[in-house]
């Protein structure tokens, strides 16, 4: 039944961007998908992901710049993909980053609890 | 004939089979690799449980996908649908990865919480360790106060020495005395925080007054010996009490040997020497 529906919806959006991309008029310009996609850059940037994953955060800034340029150009069904593939480019270095620091932080307490070990060990 | 009948069943089945498989939709990479993704992570509880959200995206964007393949929809739209679903089961599949180290942070924090307490017990029994070893040092002190025959008093230590030390009404110490004074001395330089009072005491015969004045000759004697063999004069406090506190009877000879006597009393180990109440 959820597929069902879900099938419905693609479907309907599938009409949507047919309908739009049969019209001469270039529809609405992706407002909403940059600000989305740019929030996504700010939290990577947060997560350290300039340091964890520099070539997948690049990627994604780069495809926001692209769009920007796409926007300028109205070729807004181009611009929406790529800030949406951004978005997901973004989440993907900070998910990364994420799991690099949780794996140092994993290391970094091994070795404190080795270091500890030795200390009782040597004081007893 | 009954043979040929197969071999028609067989062709027609094959060739059902074919048509079959030529109306299946054509393959696409991006989507293969999305289903892939997907597929690899749909039922790791981990993921389940941290990147639920993420998971659902990449379904619905995976079924997108699949919808706009079977369809024959624009390559550009269907490969749009399988990367955002392939990153978004990607994403996923780190967050869950990210669960897994989290709970390991969460299992070393709590080792690290006991091996704190161990350390902290540990501490403890070095105080124990050092405890005991001043413990020890109190009884060599104690032991080593034996072999001078010291006793403890409620003044402290106190070494008494017989009328051995002296001559009867002389206060010149005899050569075996000078001895026991020796082992005395060795004692306070064992012991450099100790200190020592000597007092001096006689029997009730004779006056009074030149008892008095013969036990404190006697203690001075005491104190000249220790000071000639390297101990601070400051260590030794002199007192005569004459025929005060006597230990024994002054009817008897026996009673007024016990009680020509000079006594060492040694201080505790901050050099305090309890006063002998009057």
């Amino acid at each position: 039944m959820i597929k069902h529906k879900s099938k419905l919806y693609t479907a309907g959006i599938a009409g949507i961007a047919l309908t739009l991309s049969g019209c001469a008029s270039p529809g609405k310009p992706p407002t909403a998908e940059l600000q989305s996609a740019e929030n996504s850059l700010q939290q990577a940037v947060a997560a350290d992901a300039r340091e964890f994953e520099p070539i997948l955060l690049n990627d994604a800034q780069n495809k926001v710049a692209d769009a920007k340029k796409m926007i300028d150009q109205e070729k807004y069904t181009q611009a929406e993909r790529l800030l949406e593939q951004a978005e997901v480019d973004a989440q993907l270095a900070a998910a990364r980053a994420d799991t690099a620091k949780a794996k140092q932080a994993v290391e970094e307490i091994n070795r404190n609890i080795e270091s500890m070990r030795k200390q009782i060990n040597q004081s007893q | 004939m009954k043979k040929r009948n197969i071999t028609l069943g067989v062709a027609v089945g094959l060739s059902v089979m074919i048509s079959g498989c030529a109306s299946t939709p054509p393959e696409n990479a991006m989507v293969t690799e999305a289903r892939a993704s997907y597929a690899k992570i749909k039922n790791d509880p981990d993921v389940a449980r941290s990147g639920n959200r993420q998971l659902r995206n990449a379904r619905d964007e995976l079924q997108r996908a699949e919808y706009l393949l079977e369809e024959g929809k624009d390559t550009v739209r269907i490969e749009h649908a399988a990367y955002l679903a392939n990153r978004h089961a990607e994403i996923a599949n780190e967050q869950g990865q990210r669960a897994r180290l989290q709970k390991q942070i969460d299992s070393a924090e709590e080792r690290r919480r006991v091996l704190m307490l161990e350390q902290r017990s540990s501490e403890a029994q070095r105080a124990q360790m050092e405890a005991e070893q001043a413990r020890r040092e109190a009884e060599m002190l104690r032991k080593q106060m034996e072999e001078l025959q010291a006793e403890r008093t409620d003044r402290g230590m106190v070494l008494t020495l017989g009328d051995v030390l002296f001559d009867l009404n002389k206060a010149d110490l005899k050569a075996s005395g000078e001895q026991t004074i020796a082992r005395l001395t060795q004692f306070m330089k064992e012991y450099e925080e100790r200190r020592v009072r000597v007092e001096g005491y006689t029997d009730s015969t004779g006056d009074e007054s030149y008892n008095q004045q013969l036990s404190e000759r006697r203690a001075q004697a005491v104190r000249d010996e220790l000071v000639a063999q390297g101990i601070d004069r400051r260590r030794v406090e002199v007192r005569g009490f004459g025929e005060q506190y006597p230990v024994a009877s002054n009817d008897t000879d026996l009673g007024r040997q016990q009680n020509r006597r000079v006594e060492i009393v040694i201080s505790d180990k901050d050099g305090n020497i309890e006063t002998r109440g009057n």
